[in-house]
């Protein structure tokens, strides 16, 4: 039996051993916000952060996920209030076709999570494996920063997942 | 209760968030990717390992008694019905049989399809099917494909599938009046789409009706239909296509692949089992579409004041195995020109050859890629010639508002020297164009360059029309449900055409709910393709918007016995424009609508046909659509001339966009336009050898990230379109055009060299740079 916590559940599977985290939050439990664009490592379209890092769930083993905590981007919002980095991507027109978003939101929390004040340069370096091949990136940048606005100004309302308190 | 909360009035010109846009920050968008269905089977295609070879037999009786290989389906099973993209204008280039019988083309080609209850059993089954070929001697190409004696790869037609000659004009007395001539060639490489959702179906048989319902990533859903009619036997009305959420098109998926007739047809050889096939990106990259490699040798005259006398050349184009959207790409490559030059004596002959390389299709720019980087390229090599700025020599031979072009396009609004006027003063070209003082000296050089381009919105391709329609229903609550055709492909169709529903309604944005391409319920729409659906559905959207508030008005205009030409809703209220007088909100329009009294639907319609012609294909002549639009594009390089890398510092991008209806998203056009252009220039090269790519997957295929985005700067020029709805032109195109040729012009500048060959690789420029030294 293998034991996980995706976005703040607990979860118990029957695993052969060779399911990555990707299959299982997909085929197993229907959370198909992650995606993948490659299934190799490339795309970063399938982003989840797990114990506050950012990692790739089609290369990860679901078993090395084993007593870790795992945030998808189903685990982001609040019910129906939009995590700030969700609505600061939708209100700066980061998201064309929205099949990396996902990745790419995910990513941007494990930054902020880690760094609440990053540089272009840091954004680009913790954003540089996702790739978008709508909007070319500068509305993705826009929206990180504007991100960082929404949550320093926040007065420590900021969010925070389960993985990062 | 409301169903508004009037939070966007006045939507047109705003930028309301996407419509779909919390789905998609959400993880709940839904693509055809994340379906699931009960007892849903996993089909796989049975491709050709070989690039050209006769098929002798295939045996699939082993694979059939694998356990869980629920259907195998070949030719046999089939009709042996070829179809293809340019049935209207090219009906012999309908070449692509959905799983051929008698000989395979390129590595890659469907000869059968499985599908089983997984994954692993559906390639286990693939493995299974014996299948005998006899191998032909193969071309790759298409030097060597169009001489005589090369190995044919079709049958009906010989390797020169389509030639186009574009022919105006006395090129030869235009060449003798020139005081300067040049001539050049240059090389663009294929390139591949890679959007992130790749190629996916999900096909459905229903017994008891025998019709068939096919979930599909694509940008033409009725393209879709008419095609899996076609090839199937059916008629339209027993096929159902919808789109969901689509990950990216960029015009590969444009057309029917075989993979969606395979889904069809294996659910119903399953009993009516779900059959799914999703693309791997191996897949993606190697049997999907991709850009036309092209060849252009090029010949032109100019005085020396400048004008442009004549261009004459020829363009090489390999096609792969089967035609697809080729004839539509040779054509648009030679139409832009025309868009944006005003040239009289004209003379390109276009070769779109077979070869036996993976096939050739649609992609962003329709073949104006390769042309706006080499036209674009060559006219600053004639104005050097002269010794003209290149932006001078572009002002002296632009195109202008209501003009006629050589070759018969009407073009009505034009802000081609605006956007030359405004990216040039922004990115203070003056200062710093063919300046010794302006970041000369040193490793790091600095240079500027130019390019300009043009895009139609909308052309004809696989019928004789290319309309679209809209359906709004409005129900008593005054909930407003807006119906398209149009496929949203990420672009944002869907949000700009509710914003031009909602304005032409008289309503706030929020009130609409968007119903997209469905064919069983949505209106017909040819599809995303050719910039054309802000300003075609748009068009639609727009008359569907005024029908509906007619048809309030004339409620209102009984009731309250007013003449209705004295009636408007602005911004959710109905008002006696000819007293300035607030009557109702409305809500309460609606409610007098539904009312004992009157008891009447609103039930809006409108449908949009542009005046164009078709093009002469043996001439290039015709007004290919309703508008055009034009931009400017300047890029600054920096070239470090010890490491052969060039450091994009800034483009600067002023495009005609007739009205943005949504600016952040023409911004995010624009912004993810330079990026691809910039991919094709420095990076993308989608590289076969022997008819295999050899590049499928995002370590060696080098798509844009994050890092590689120089800063960018928009610029609209408003011109307002008369044709467009409320003055909006399409420009999901135009930005990618010039790209390449704005930074070759660039790196021209910087350090004087003259690149012909995409991608300009580090590589590239340092031997350039050996060459330039040994010369010297």
């Amino acid at each position: 039996m293998t034991n996980l916590i995706i976005n703040n559940k607990k979860y118990q599977f029957e695993l052969q051993g060779h399911e990555t985290l990707l299959e299982v939050l997909r085929d197993h439990l229907g959370l198909t916000g992650t995606k993948t664009a490659c299934d190799e490592a490339e795309c970063g379209a399938c982003t989840v952060i797990m114990d506050g890092k950012a990692i790739l769930a089609c290369i990860t083993l679901a078993t090395e996920a084993e007593g870790k905590t795992v945030t998808t981007i189903e685990g982001l919002a609040n019910g129906d209030e939009l995590h700030p980095i969700q609505q600061s991507f939708l209100d700066n027109a980061a998201v064309q076709c929205g099949f990396c978003m996902p990745g790419m939101i995910m990513a941007s929390k494990a930054l902020l999570d880690e760094n609440p004040a990053p540089s272009e340069p840091e954004i680009a370096r913790a954003l540089e494996g996702n790739i978008c091949r709508c909007a070319g990136y500068p509305k993705i940048m826009d929206a990180v920063k504007d991100a960082v606005k929404r949550l320093n100004a926040g007065n420590g309302q900021r969010v925070k997942t389960p993985d990062t308190e | 209760m409301t169903t508004s909360n009037k939070k966007f009035l006045d939507p047109v010109g705003k930028s309301v968030p996407r419509i779909d846009g919390k789905g998609m920050v959400t993880g709940q968008a839904k693509y055809v990717y994340d379906m699931k269905l009960p007892n849903m089977l996993v089909g796989k295609m049975l491709r050709s390992p070989h690039a050209h070879a006769k098929i002798i037999n295939i045996d699939t009786s082993k694979a059939e008694k694998l356990p869980g290989v629920k259907a195998i389906i070949t030719a046999k099973d089939t009709h042996k019905i070829k179809f293809g993209s340019n049935e209207f204008f090219f009906p012999h280039t309908i070449d692509q049989m959905a799983l051929e019988s008698e000989k395979v083309r390129y590595i890659g080609d469907e000869i059968g399809a499985v599908a089983a209850v997984d994954e692993k059993t559906a390639e286990q089954a693939l493995k299974l099917i014996d299948v005998e070929y006899e191998i032909l001697p193969a071309v790759f190409d298409p030097v060597e494909a169009m001489k005589p004696g090369a190995p044919q790869i079709h049958t009906a037609m010989s390797n020169l599938g389509v030639i186009l000659p574009t022919n105006f004009g006395n090129v030869e007395r235009g060449l003798k009046e020139s005081d300067y001539i040049r001539e050049d060639t240059f090389y663009c490489p294929s390139a591949a789409h890679t959007c992130l959702e790749t190629h996916v179906c999900l096909g459905q048989w229903e017994e008891f009706s025998d019709k068939i319902t096919l979930w599909v990533s694509t940008q033409a859903p009725f393209k879709i239909r008419e095609a899996l009619a076609k090839t199937l036997k059916m008629n339209l009305n027993n096929i159902r296509v919808i789109k969901l959420s689509v990950g990216g098109g960029f015009g590969g998926k444009l057309e029917m692949l075989p993979m969606d007739f395979a889904a069809c047809l294996l659910s119903k050889k399953a009993g009516g089992m779900p059959v799914k096939i999703c693309y791997s990106r191996e897949e993606e990259f190697s049997y999907s579409r991709r850009k036309h490699n092209m060849i252009y040798k090029l010949k032109s005259g100019v005085k020396k004041d400048g004008t442009l006398m004549a261009i004459t050349g020829e363009v090489i184009a390999d096609g792969g195995a089967y035609c697809s959207y080729g004839p539509t790409v040779m054509a648009a490559a030679m139409m832009r020109i025309f868009m944006v030059y005003q040239i009289k004596n004209f003379r390109i002959s276009g070769f779109r050859v077979y070869t036996n390389n993976p096939i050739s299709g649609a992609i962003r720019g329709f073949g104006g890629v390769q042309s706006g980087f080499a036209v674009e390229s060559h006219m600053d090599l004639l104005a050097r010639g002269i010794g003209l700025d290149p932006v001078e020599f572009r002002l002296k031979n632009i195109t202008t508002p209501n003009m006629t072009t050589t070759n018969k396009m009407i073009i009505s609004s034009n802000g081609l020297k605006e956007c030359i006027g405004k990216s040039t003063k922004s990115a203070e070209w003056t200062k710093k164009y063919n300046n010794p003082d302006y970041g000369k000296k040193g490793i790091l050089r600095r240079g500027i360059g130019i390019g300009i381009a043009a895009d139609v919105m909308g052309s004809k391709m696989y019928k004789s029309h290319e309309s679209a329609g809209g359906i709004i229903k409005i129900e008593e609550d005054g909930s407003v449900y807006f119906f398209t055709g149009a496929a949203d492909t990420g672009q944002g169709a869907n949000t700009a055409l509710s914003q031009i529903a909602a304005q032409a309604l008289g309503v706030s944005f929020d009130r609409i709910r968007c119903k997209a391409a469905d064919t069983e319920i949505t209106p017909f729409d040819t599809g995303s393709f050719a910039s054309r659906v802000t300003f075609i559905s748009g068009n639609a959207a727009l008359l569907t918007g005024k029908d509906a508030k007619r048809q309030i008005l004339e409620v209102v205009a009984e009731e309250h016995k007013i003449n209705i030409d004295d009636l408007d809703i602005i911004r959710e209220e109905v008002v006696n424009t000819k007293e300035n007088l607030v009557l109702m909100n409305f809500d309460k329009a609606l409610e007098l609508c539904y009312s004992f009294d009157y008891g009447r639907q609103i039930i809006g319609r409108g449908t949009y046909n542009p005046t164009t012609t078709p093009i002469d294909f043996r001439t290039g002549e015709g007004n290919v659509s309703g508008s055009y639009g034009f931009e400017a594009q300047i890029a600054e390089v920096e070239v470090n001339t010890e490491t052969g890398e060039v450091k994009v510092i800034k483009i600067w991008d002023a495009h005609d966009v007739g009205k943005a209806i949504n600016p952040k998203s023409v911004e995010s056009q624009i912004e993810g336009s330079l990026a691809m252009g910039l991919g094709y220039t420095f990076s993308e090269n989608l590289q076969f050898k022997n008819g295999r790519i050899v590049n499928p997957n995002f370590t060696n295929y080098r798509v844009p990230r994050i890092s590689a985005i120089p800063p960018m700067e928009s610029i609209f020029i408003e011109t307002n379109d008369p044709h467009g709805p409320f003055g909006a032109k399409g420009m999901g195109e135009a930005a990618l055009l010039p790209t390449a040729a704005a930074i070759a012009n660039a790196i021209h500048d910087a350090i004087g060299i003259r690149l012909k060959d995409l991608p300009f690789t580090p590589n590239k420029i340092i031997k350039a740079l050996k060459e330039q030294e040994g010369q010297l």
